[in-house]
């Protein structure tokens, strides 16, 4: 859902800052560009998000032609991922999309990032957490390379494409990852009272950090939907409409 | 009529004299008349230069698009100047009979306010087209029957916490220990403020007869009575643990949450009174009611007690849950503290300036 989030909230507007509609998913943003010491902050920014999300893919794929199979790959891109999703928390104002989406998509993965994965440490050699790896760093690559591109005003077809087209597989990817992630971790934050108060205390507080996981697993149910289903609509208009564009050319 | 064919009939006289004609004699004269008159009279009826009664009528036509696609629903013509949005509404109703007026919102641009209904269509018409753009908002309920809900919910909610229904709290535990008057006292602060507000909205605000959609009740519906459960649930517990500076913190929070009580009713008393509601209000005076005097100091009191109760029944209760809905709470009341006084501001330059919005001083 972090996942689907992410590209939801990005296609939201459909593009970088500057571009005035052209495969626009809104279409009727009118929106001057960002000055330019702006874009030239934006487009340092999203080419080193890209350099960091390329980063962890490498270091994934060299651990794994290192170690010979897929289990445990966490440990050894641990410290980018944290540095460089946590990060993601600077886009929250600056991301053309809707501040509402991009703080709910970055706050939904820093939550999995720190709150489960990074805490429970039992849940670090599962395998789920490599299937969300994975589909957070193709997702957030094609990401930030679309948005660096389009403040340049060069996108290629093959990356938009590939924005508006991988996520059909590398959302379901990545909800299922999570999922199983927060459920491995159940058990143990169960045991160890994990992150909960419990009554009697001195402000008549009680937190039951079980419970508030076993809610955010069922809140996955309305909502990746929602979100998957928008942003299939929102291929067909952007997809449709650069057809339509390319016809005219 | 006849002065004009007449001089018509003269006009051509003289053409036909300037035309060489003067070998007339003045019989032939006569007959020529005649003959002119009786040619001019055969042509047909003249049409009578028209003595137009100018009709001060502008009629408009409405062009009513639909505000997600753009397309053209249809248009209403022979609108009177004096037509309102309301008007506009039932002709559309008649019109295409999928739109009921009460679920219909116009607007005159895609991202606009939505048009009230006592709007003239003069007023925001800028020539005799008009393009309004049409949503339907979804079932609308009455901003009185939201009020009602949204307080009869915690009312019975926290009674029924308070009466420690079995399935709510272990049996054994709630039967063995004995309740401590804090608790009591919890209850009975929490009713009479919801029933303060119960009697008020039924017999003290003149609520503006507004409406607003399902959702919007549901929503407001879900957040006050999911916190009252999430705070009667603590107090009420068993294993409710008193303020830790004993009494002292208990009855002096109580006397200010008495106090607070009282304050807000006055103001709502006094903010119902015709003078200070609707378009012409004018700005609320302190009179000889110590608890008016607020208003010397900030521009919405109400919303001063308000939080001022809530607050006071935190430190009573010592419960942080009831301090994050007071948190919570305070956050939405400032924010329309905020555009009220900004409202005054506009309205009542003159002694408002030193004012604040909500907080006396800060705020």
């Amino acid at each position: 859902m972090a996942a689907a989030a992410a590209t939801a909230a990005a296609k939201g507007n459909g593009g970088g800052g500057g571009r005035a509609g052209a495969g626009d998913a809104s279409g009727t943003r009118k929106k001057k560009g960002p000055g330019p010491l702006a874009t030239a902050y934006l487009v340092i920014y999203n080419v080193v998000m890209t350099a960091g999300w390329l980063v962890i893919a490498v270091g994934l794929v060299r651990a794994y032609l290192a170690k010979g199979s897929y289990h445990s790959l966490y440990y050894s891109i641990e410290k980018p991922l944290k540095f460089f999703q946590t990060g993601a928390l600077l886009e929250v104002g600056i991301v053309p999309s809707s501040v509402v989406l991009t703080s709910f998509q970055v706050m939904s993965r820093v939550f999995l990032i720190w709150a489960v994965t990074h805490s429970v440490k039992e849940v670090q050699t599962e395998d789920s957490v490599l299937l969300f790896v994975i589909a957070w760093t193709i997702t957030e690559i094609i990401r930030y390379s679309f948005y660096t591109f389009s403040l340049l005003n060069h996108l290629p077809y093959l990356i938009k494409w590939a924005r508006y087209t991988l996520f059909i597989v590398l959302y379901p990817m990545g909800v299922s990852g999570e999922l199983l992630t927060i459920y491995a971790a159940l058990p143990f934050v169960r045991q160890a009272g994990l992150y909960s108060i419990s009554l009697p205390n001195k402000y008549n507080f009680s937190f039951d950090y079980y419970a508030f996981l076993i809610l955010i697993m069922i809140s996955y149910i309305p909502l990746f939907p929602q979100l998957y289903f928008h942003m299939i609509h929102q291929r067909r208009k952007v997809l449709s409409h650069t057809e339509e564009h390319k016809k005219f050319e | 009529m006849f002065r004009r064919q007449k001089s018509h009939a003269s006009e051509r006289k003289k053409e036909l004299f300037s035309q060489g004609a003067t070998r007339f004699t003045l019989k032939n004269d006569m007959r020529n008349f005649h003959f002119l008159s009786r040619l001019v009279l055969s042509a047909g009826p003249l049409k009578p230069t028209p003595a137009v009664k100018h009709s001060k009528k502008i009629h408009f036509e409405i062009e009513i698009l639909d505000a997600q696609t753009k397309k053209q629903i249809c248009i209403l013509d022979k609108v009177t100047q004096s037509s309102t949005i309301h008007d506009v509404k039932q002709k559309l109703h008649k019109a295409c009979p999928k739109w009921y007026p009460s679920r219909v919102g116009l607007q005159l641009e895609c991202g606009g306010p939505f048009l009230k209904d006592h709007i003239t269509i003069q007023s925001i018409a800028a020539s005799s087209i008009v393009t309004l753009y049409v949503t339907d908002l979804g079932q609308q309920v009455s901003w009185t029957t939201v009020f009602l809900a949204e307080y009869t919910g915690p009312l019975l909610i926290y009674l029924l916490f308070y009466l420690r229904i079995p399935c709510i709290y272990d049996g054994k535990e709630s039967a063995r220990r004995l309740r401590h008057p804090v608790v009591h006292l919890a209850c009975f602060c929490h009713c009479i403020h919801y029933i303060r507000y119960l009697l008020e909205t039924l017999f003290v605000h003149k609520v503006s007869s507004g409406q607003t959609t399902l959702k919007n009740l549901i929503m407001i519906c879900a957040f006050y009575w999911g916190f009252t459960s999430w705070i009667a649930y603590y107090i009420n517990h068993p294993l409710y643990t008193p303020p830790s500076f004993g009494n002292r913190q208990i009855t002096v929070s109580a006397i200010n949450f008495l106090m607070c009580e009282a304050g807000n009713h006055f103001i709502n008393v006094m903010l119902s009174h015709p003078n200070h509601t609707g378009n012409n209000a004018c700005f609320p005076s302190p009179n000889y009611n110590p608890f008016t005097w607020m208003f010397f100091l900030v521009s919405c009191p109400n919303y001063t007690y308000e939080i001022g109760s809530w607050i006071s029944f935190t430190v009573m209760t010592q419960t942080l849950p009831v301090g994050i809905f007071t948190l919570l709470m305070s956050i939405q009341m400032s924010l329309w503290a905020q555009k009220k006084h900004k409202i005054y501001l506009r309205k009542f330059n003159s002694y408002i300036h030193r004012k604040s919005a909500m907080i006396p001083f800060i705020l």
